[in-house]
């Protein structure tokens, strides 16, 4: 139900984004921040997900706050002429890599006591 | 919250990532340019484009005031016998001045520049292996020695008032750049055009000589678009 929910969000956004107008180029980069903000929160999101402390209240504030709030933050530095989306991207980006790595690790864990719980199973049969 | 409810946001919040996306991606790829991260590059490339959208504007502006002012005159020649008469002249002379859109039968040449490894091309000469301005100034002068009525390079109208300027690495007419490689379109009599073009010794002949691609065509329906800047003058006056 959720993956299907997801498969034809993902579907309609690519639909309706092909064929809609687009942005004029200033705005690409603000736009850009929140793109990787929302990204970011969504492996969040899996992350807490497979921590089974998910929250869809904390998800959803977390993906449109981050989102804003790192427009907000570009745009004053642009005002400012510090470049701030560069510090917004090396947070977004490393924590990114920070929960695909414990995604990865939950998974591949997964995977490896699957294979033995198997082979365990073979020996079984084996031994009958 | 129950399950559906679930469900609908995260369908939502999907859609509004992939949507962004999607726009981020077609715009980047409009931009047609190498990533250059800092925004001052960009405020730079948007200003261009401001202006360009704002000339874009200002030409349909001149379009739709043309077009009022046409029927303005229609309507005052309506009812007259002289003011028609006049009204055809003006027309007459719009023509000959290059503001009005012409169709008609004519020649296309299309050029360009030569390929780098054409070892058939007689010069070692590296310039004359480009189309510079001058070249398209001698096809237009014996295109107009042929007769031709209408002129069109690169959808330039050639009117009185035009030059064909070098600029650097660029040609300019009416003060556009066009580049290689050059379409030019003329109206008039096909025989004596193609003839006096494509005859031996030729300007054209002595560019393809050199290796620059040269393609001379017959067409009957050919159509120039008019001048799209505005002629004044300020000092010449007619003598009575």
């Amino acid at each position: 139900m959720i993956f299907v929910a997801i498969i034809i969000g993902c579907l309609i956004g690519a639909l309706i984004g092909i064929n809609s107008p687009i942005i004029p180029y200033t705005y690409s980069g603000y736009l850009a921040i929140a793109i990787i903000a929302a990204l970011d929160s969504v492996f969040g999101g899996i992350y807490a997900t497979i921590n089974k402390n998910f929250d869809l209240k904390i998800f959803v504030s977390g993906f449109f706050g981050n989102a804003i709030l790192s427009i907000l933050l570009t745009y004053l530095g642009q005002k400012l002429n510090v470049d701030i989306y560069l510090a917004a991207i090396v947070v977004f980006v490393g924590r990114m890599f920070n929960n695909l790595a414990i995604i990865r690790r939950h998974y591949l864990n997964k995977f490896i006591e699957y294979r033995e719980e198997k082979k365990k199973k073979d020996m079984d049969k084996k031994e009958v | 919250m129950n399950k559906k409810q679930i469900c609908i946001t995260l369908g939502i919040m999907c859609f509004i990532l992939t949507f962004a996306i999607c726009i981020q991606i077609r715009t980047i790829n409009t931009a047609n340019s190498t990533a250059s991260q800092t925004l001052t590059d960009n405020g730079l490339r948007d200003e261009v484009l401001k202006w360009k959208e704002k000339y874009d504007n200002a030409y349909e502006e001149l379009k739709k005031s043309e077009k009022t002012l046409e029927e303005v005159r229609q309507k005052a020649t309506k009812n007259d016998d002289s003011s028609s008469k006049k009204e055809e002249e003006l027309k007459i002379n719009n023509t000959l001045l290059g503001l009005t859109n012409v169709k008609g039968s004519g020649i296309i040449i299309k050029l360009q520049d030569a390929n780098e490894n054409d070892s058939l091309a007689t010069s070692d000469n590296i310039s004359k292996k480009l189309i510079h301005n001058g070249d398209l100034l001698a096809v237009v002068n014996e295109l107009k020695n042929a007769g031709a009525e209408a002129i069109e390079i690169n959808n330039q109208r050639i009117t009185n008032t035009s030059s064909i300027t070098c600029e650097g690495n660029v040609t300019k007419i009416n003060g556009e750049k066009i580049g290689s490689p050059f379409e030019i379109k003329a109206i008039g009599s096909q025989g004596l055009l193609y003839g006096q073009l494509t005859r031996p010794g030729s300007y054209l002949s002595l560019m393809s000589d050199d290796g620059i691609i040269v393609e001379v065509s017959k067409s009957d329906d050919i159509s120039i678009e008019k001048y799209k800047g505005v002629v004044n003058f300020e000092y010449i006056k007619a003598i009575k």
